[in-house]
């Protein structure tokens, strides 16, 4: 058996990634199809936030990585500096 | 081919499909909320991919068994390899 935390957050992230999962079904997929009066819309923003969000949100995400590469080959290269 | 081959042909004949589709002139367009839910297809599709990779990285995580017998053999081992490098003369 896994540690309790690691069964925490192991089923947090499934139960995470599966209720996002269903939200942006309906949101790109669904909504097209029902009425634009009915009252589903109201949970949903309008449908260029479905594109927008993801795209930045990707953008972030190789930005951290970037950073993070840079501070390690820059930490590594002052070690490597400070022993010669 | 070689894989990376197979997976740019999927790719290009899906991209194209779905090209087609967006890029229909005005009077070959399909019906409005098809359209309408197939235009940000590769970004769902995307989104859809890194979810069911995070979930199954969660799921691993959770149902990853302890060894418990492996980790003490493996201290065990590492006692009996220090105690003999002890005695042959390195220092640790």
């Amino acid at each position: 058996m896994a540690t309790a935390t690691d069964q925490l957050v192991g089923f947090g992230l499934v139960a995470f990634s599966l209720i996002l999962f269903v939200y942006y079904t309906l949101w790109i997929i669904v909504l097209p199809f029902i009425d634009n009066n009915h009252g589903i819309h109201q949970y949903f923003l309008p449908r260029e936030y479905a594109v927008i969000i993801p795209v930045v949100a990707g953008l972030l995400l190789v930005l951290f990585i970037g950073v993070f590469i840079v501070i390690v080959m820059w930490k590594s290269r002052k070690a490597a500096k400070k022993s010669d | 081919m070689t894989k990376l081959g197979q997976w740019l042909c999927g790719l290009a004949l899906l991209g194209s499909a779905w090209a087609a589709l967006a890029l229909a002139p005005p009077g070959l367009e399909l019906p409005a909320p098809l359209r309408q839910a197939l235009l940000p297809l590769p970004v769902y599709l995307l989104v859809a991919f890194g979810c069911y990779s995070l979930a199954t990285v969660g799921y691993r995580l959770a149902t990853f068994n302890d060894c418990e017998e492996a980790a003490a053999e493996l201290q065990e081992h590492i006692r009996a390899a220090r105690a003999d490098l002890r005695r042959r003369g390195l220092r640790l």
